[in-house]
């Protein structure tokens, strides 16, 4: 309603202007046409000058024939001689006429057309001539003209002017009176009245009597006289023909009429006082003088402009109601949403908090029951562990949404990758006692480009709910495989989840990719689950332009499929060739077999295969010449532990025997190591793996246990933390002092700058700086540190380790120039992951 | 539907603003080929030249409407009619001067007897043939018995108009007196008789300044129906045979007969300086019941009604009828008042002709003449309802004058005799034996 309201004021007021547009033009060429007539009215007025002048200099000229023939008594013939000889144009002629029986005869200048030599000449058919003349003649104040008339010579439409003379008779010798007439065309007068501007020239004139006769007559003047005229074409009555004779009669003015095309025309007149009764009549239709300089097409254009701008404004303001509309539906979903989100999150965040305190308190009570509050820590742990993911899952949707998710990639190994995901999974699989398999098919590229963390967050997310939602003793396969990429520098990296889980309801697959989205189903509710990790691990994969799919059917399970297209990385492989040897590979999985035996022939080894505990026995008992044997440790008929024992048996202890499982071995390990075996291998077989392994099975290399490293390298370490917390504080350097570590106080960033001034080199190792503290934030506190003159102090490693873990903080913390980040609640691991990075980065 | 409705109100309201706004555009012009159906221009639309029509009236209000029309086709064309001193008047050879002359008119009133003018002659020669097949003029649609041929077979005028003759009638009178307007010679009788008991003192009225005026319009159609078919008469009329004056003696008798009966009053025709303006403005005074005239002057009476003050109060219905002369009725005495001629030494021939082409044709020629409200030469003449009565008479009455085959010189006799009979001069025995004779 509001928009309509709109739009009829804007068109009302587009109404409004274009009437005042049209009223002010209007009155604009009202008033021009004012001007233009009045103009035309004084154009016409000083053409009586002209007519005036024209008219005396003729008559003067008449008038001197006549003095000449009167001064010298002249008879008709003399008189009309002397005039022939004095007549210079051709379009001239003169006659001298007497007034007789006959009416007015006389002699002409001219012989008749059809009598040469016949100079006599007659007006008796000449109408109303001789009356009219004779009482003109008399007049002494105004000039003899006469009215337009056919010249009885020449059949031409002339005018004459006039003068009294006195002739002598030939016979008698008695004077005689007589008229003189020199004789113009009124085609050769007409020249003379062409209006003398432009402006006019489609006006018309004519000179008319008091009768209306006209004298002369302009073309678009009709009949023979200008009251017929006007009465032919103006329906006019008595009184309104009376009316304009009078204004013709009087002084110069102006008379509308129309013309024979029923044109409405502007009558200008003015006396010609040099006359007895001639009025100046011009004629000009009022659109000739009226053309406009502002024209109607002006205004119609201006209206049409400002329609066109109204429809334009009403486009674009449709538009922008639409876009407004649109945004503020948004902005009202995303009111509901953040109203779900809080509401959701309300929810899943008092859950594990809610074990959490419950368990504390619990603990607290039975503080002396030892393996009571150990099992209370453990859940508490489990429930922190949840609370800790739900909120890297919330930044994380919330980075993506907002757009701030950004790739870092980085050189990364595949096989590692695919190592932590059996690692992290074992421990549900075991719990769950689901049947894991994790295939690889022949990977040519160990090493590729692509942001690492997000590519194992994609990976375990899938993983962990296809074992989460699967239940005990189904199964879950994994296949990863690697293909040729669309260029030379990519591989194509599928990864396949297949469960035999609960699967998802086709309603339920429409929107699993939206946040917090959880099938409704009473086994779901039992499972811990924020309902983020789909809908990040959708959005990941859209940002690493690669593709997911999902198949899955109610109570069969679910099978995912991942593409994605990754460079390949610059980081070649070392060369990795075995000697020549024989290695034989036991297992019932065919594919693992098939795939291992690949992995196996591409490092330089000998394989024979078996698939099964027995056959592997029998086939050391066929050939005494394996250099390793490799045996799965669950297969159906004998373990690999049975069968390791039984190898033994027959080969001694020479040949190093290698056990493969896709579980968690520490509940073997030590039955294996009894029996003979001499190490353990994950699934997935990659060719690397089997290669480190076989190498250090076979005392060519020996690998290091990571963890042990990193705890002896930071014994020792020097740490100065800031932080104003004092629970945090006590949580860190407890920690750190687990691992040997000496750790030192600032309360804000203002103390650990002056601290670090006061510190002689070689003091502290590092810094971890917390980032909103009082008095001085750590950024500034970075800042200033980076600033101090001591070379040592300047330079020395800073470590955020911060609540603020967007990437935006991360950003922030590496612009002041520290050196790494690590976001609270603090994960030991990582934190001393990031201090043997530095430490390696400052050997280097 | 509630949006359906808004947006059509809206853009119907917008359209309004723009149909308003183009309504403040100029008028457009209405396009030629609207003027006439079927005339197609044959010369370049785009020809500038003057185009001169002389003739004897002082205005030609109908012809002007012409060349307005024309000029739809050829807007360069300037067209003039010209009022030419002295132009009926055969002796004053001011047509055949013009013809020769420095500004020779293109097109000419031509008349049936010009030919019989001292320099009919000299115009017939200089006329055009405008039944040449060359120029595309359709005669076709004139009245076959008006188109006069000369000896070659040349067309060298056009009837434009042509002329009756009859008396003017007031029906407002006669419906007053409850009167019929008479439709034999006794009728006419009583009528007057009546008319005059009533307080009218002329219950006739005519102009008395010419031969052919006065009581012209009541014996020449009656004589015109005496002689017609007498192939005897005519001849002897047409010789000019001074016995032929007995063919005049009915007519003349009628003459004095009517004239005895004093229902025309000498006096007051008198007072009628002309046959045209002032028979028409006396008419429309109100008070003259019927009023002779020809057809040229009815032509004057539509123009007129206007600037008559005392019609202009006053106003009333009237029309022209037949001149009840016979117990059987009048007569419709159908002459050709004017046409055209081409000067074929115009400098502008080409659109002089093609002027003829457009205007020769029943559409052109009707509205000219219901303009003036003359007969068109038309087969369908397309009478203007003023002529409504004549179109109630016999076929039998009607009477082609140039198909009856009398010529001038013997029509100007009758018609000077009657005059002289009434006026009084001569009785109708010394009106008879002066035939041919007559001045």
């Amino acid at each position: 309603m509001k928009k309509t309201l709109i739009l009829i004021g804007n068109i009302l007021i587009i109404a409004l202007l274009l009437v005042l547009i049209m009223f002010h033009v209007s009155r604009e060429q009202k008033r021009n046409f004012s001007t233009k007539t009045a103009a035309f009215e004084n154009m016409t007025v000083a053409m009586e000058n002209v007519a005036t002048n024209y008219l005396l200099g003729e008559e003067q000229v008449c008038q001197s024939w006549a003095n000449h023939i009167n001064s010298n008594r002249m008879t008709a013939e003399e008189a009309i001689s002397f005039v022939r000889s004095s007549i210079s144009s051709s379009d001239v002629m003169a006659h001298i006429l007497f007034e007789g029986e006959q009416g007015l005869t006389g002699l002409s200048t001219a012989a008749q057309l059809h009598n040469a030599g016949n100079y006599t000449v007659s007006y008796q058919n000449v109408s109303n001539f001789a009356d009219r003349l004779s009482k003109l003649v008399k007049k002494n104040n105004t000039v003899n003209v006469t009215r337009a008339y056919t010249n009885p010579i020449n059949a031409i439409q002339s005018m004459a002017f006039y003068s009294p003379v006195t002739l002598k008779n030939a016979r008698t010798g008695e004077a005689q009176s007589a008229v003189l007439l020199r004789i113009i065309p009124v085609s050769a007068f007409e020249k003379k009245w062409v209006f003398p501007t432009e402006e006019y020239k489609n006006a018309e004139v004519s000179l008319i009597n008091a009768a209306g006769d006209y004298i002369i007559k302009g073309l678009s003047f009709k009949n023979s006289n200008f009251y017929e005229f006007y009465q032919s074409y103006n329906s006019a009555k008595p009184a309104a023909l009376e009316k304009l004779k009078n204004s013709l009669m009087g002084p110069s003015g102006i008379v509308e009429i129309n013309n024979s095309s029923e044109e409405r025309c502007i009558v200008a007149h003015t006396r010609v006082n040099s006359t007895d009764d001639w009025t100046i009549v011009t004629m000009i239709t009022m659109k000739e003088l009226n053309k406009a300089e502002m024209s109607w097409t002006l205004v119609s254009i201006v209206g049409a402009g400002l329609l066109l701008l109204l429809v334009f404004n009403l486009i674009i303001m449709m538009n922008l109601n639409r876009q407004l509309k649109a945004a503020a539906e948004a902005a009202d979903r995303a009111n509901h949403a953040k109203t779900d989100f809080l509401s959701t999150m309300s929810h899943d965040i008092r859950t594990p908090m809610n074990a959490i305190i419950g368990l504390t308190t619990i603990a607290g009570k039975n503080a002396e029951d030892s393996a009571a509050v150990r099992d209370n820590l453990k859940k508490i742990n489990l429930a922190s562990n949840h609370l800790l993911t739900l909120i890297n899952d919330i930044l994380d949707i919330s980075k993506v949404e907002s757009g701030k998710l950004n790739l870092t990639p980085v050189t990364f190994s595949i096989v590692e990758c695919a190592d932590n995901l059996v690692n992290m999974s074992n421990p549900m699989v075991k719990e769950k006692n689901i049947d894991f398999n994790f295939r690889v098919s022949r990977f040519e590229h160990e090493y590729l480009y692509a942001d690492q963390l997000r590519l194992n967050q994609i990976y375990i997310n899938l993983l962990s709910n296809a074992i989460k939602y699967t239940e005990p003793g189904g199964r879950v396969n994994v296949e990863m495989r690697e293909e040729p990429g669309e260029t030379e520098k990519t591989v194509r990296l599928t990864y396949i989840v297949a469960d035999t889980g609960m699967g998802m309801t086709p309603e339920f697959m429409a929107k699993m990719y939206q946040p917090f989205s959880r099938q409704t189903d009473s086994r779901v509710n039992t499972i811990q689950g924020t309902g983020l990790g789909l809908a990040i691990t959708k959005q990941m994969i859209d940002l690493m332009h690669g593709t997911i799919d999902c198949q899955s059917e109610v109570g069969k399970g679910t099978t995912f499929t991942i593409v994605l297209e990754l460079p390949i990385a610059d980081k070649l492989i070392d060369e990795m060739m075995l000697p020549s040897m024989r290695v034989l590979l036991a297992d019932d999985d065919n594919v693992l077999l098939e795939t291992g035996k690949e992995e196996l022939i591409a490092i330089g080894v000998t394989v024979d295969t078996a698939q099964s505990g027995a056959e592997a026995v029998q086939a050391v008992s066929d050939r005494k010449d394996y250099r390793v044997v490799i045996l799965d440790w669950k297969m159906p008929d004998m373990d690999g532990v049975e069968a390791a024992r039984q190898i033994r048996a027959k080969l001694g202890d020479d040949v190093p025997i290698l056990m493969i499982s896709a579980y968690d071995w520490s509940d073997i390990e030590e039955e294996a190591k009894a029996v003979g075996v001499n190490g353990f291998i994950s699934k997935p077989l990659f060719r690397s793996k089997l290669y480190n392994k076989l190498n250090e099975l076979l005392g060519h290399e020996k690998a290091q246990s990571e963890q042990d490293d990193e705890a002896a390298d930071i014994a020792g370490m020097r740490i100065l933390i800031a932080e104003d917390n004092d629970v945090n504080w006590e949580i860190i350097s407890t920690l750190l002092e687990m691992h040997d570590v000496e750790t030192e106080r600032a309360e804000n960033g203002q103390l650990a700058v002056e601290r670090m001034e006061k510190a002689h080199q070689g003091e502290f190792d590092l810094i971890f700086m917390d980032i909103q503290m009082p008095v001085m934030n750590g950024l500034e506190a970075a800042k200033a540190i980076r600033g101090l003159s001591d070379p040592w102090a300047s330079k020395i490693p800073i470590i955020a380790m911060t609540a603020d873990a967007f990437s935006e903080n991360v950003a922030e913390c590496m612009a002041v120039g520290m050196n790494g980040h690590i976001a609270k609640p603090v994960d030991m691991k990582r934190v001393l992951k990031e201090i043997k990075r530095i430490k390696d980065e400052i050997k280097k | 539907m509630k949006n359906y409705v808004r947006n059509w109100t809206l853009s119907t309201l917008m359209l309004v603003i723009i149909l308003c706004l183009a309504a403040c555009g100029k008028k457009e012009e209405p396009k030629s080929q609207e003027n006439k159906a079927g005339f197609v221009p044959k010369l370049d639309t785009k020809t500038e030249c003057s185009i001169t029509v002389v003739g004897h009236y002082n205005n030609f209000e109908a012809l002007e409407a012409e060349f307005n029309r024309f000029s739809k086709y050829y807007p360069n064309v300037k067209m003039t009619y010209t009022f030419m001193d002295g132009y009926r008047k055969g002796g004053s050879r001011i047509l055949s001067t013009a013809l020769a002359g420095g500004e020779a008119p293109d097109i000419f009133f031509t008349f049936p007897w010009i030919g019989n003018w001292p320099d009919g002659a000299d115009i017939l020669a200089a006329s055009e043939n405008l039944a040449d097949p060359s120029l595309g003029i359709d005669l076709s649609c004139i009245r076959e018995n008006l188109l006069k041929k000369d000896a070659n077979g040349q067309v060298l005028s056009v009837p434009v108009y042509t002329t009756t003759y009859g008396m003017l009638v007031n029906e407002d009178i006669f419906a007053k007196e409850k009167l019929t307007v008479p439709t034999t010679y006794a009728e006419l009788l009583s009528v007057c008789e009546t008319l005059k008991k009533a307080g009218y003192n002329d219950p006739i009225l005519a102009c008395s300044k010419d031969s052919g005026d006065l009581l012209y319009p009541l014996f020449f159609p009656y004589f015109c129906g005496q002689i017609q078919g007498n192939e005897t008469a005519l001849k002897e009329l047409n010789e000019m045979k001074p016995e032929a004056g007995k063919y005049m003696r009915d007519a003349l008798t009628l003459v004095a007969d009517f004239m005895g009966h004093g229902y025309l009053d000498l006096k007051s025709c008198g007072a009628l300086k002309d046959n045209y303006d002032a028979v028409i403005l006396r008419f429309f005074e109100g008070d003259v019941p019927m009023m002779l005239a020809s057809g040229n002057t009815v032509s004057g009476t539509k123009k007129r009604e206007s600037r008559s003050e005392a019609f202009t109060a006053r106003p009333f219905k009237y029309s022209f009828h037949p001149v009840p002369s016979t117990d059987k009725g009048g007569y419709f005495i159908n002459a050709i008042s004017i046409g055209f001629g081409v000067n074929k030494h115009s400098k502008n021939l080409e659109m002089a002709n093609e002027f003829m082409r457009f205007l020769v044709c029943a559409d052109e020629l009707n509205q000219m003449a219901n303009t003036k409200r003359m007969v068109s030469p038309c087969a369908d003449m397309s009478l203007d309802s003023v002529y409504a009565p004549f179109q109630k008479l016999d076929d039998q009455r009607f009477i082609n004058i140039s198909e009856l085959g009398v010529k001038d010189s013997a029509a100007s006799q009758v018609s000077k005799a009657g005059w002289q009979v009434c006026l009084g001069k001569m009785t109708v025995d010394e009106a008879v034996a002066a035939f041919g004779s007559m001045k």
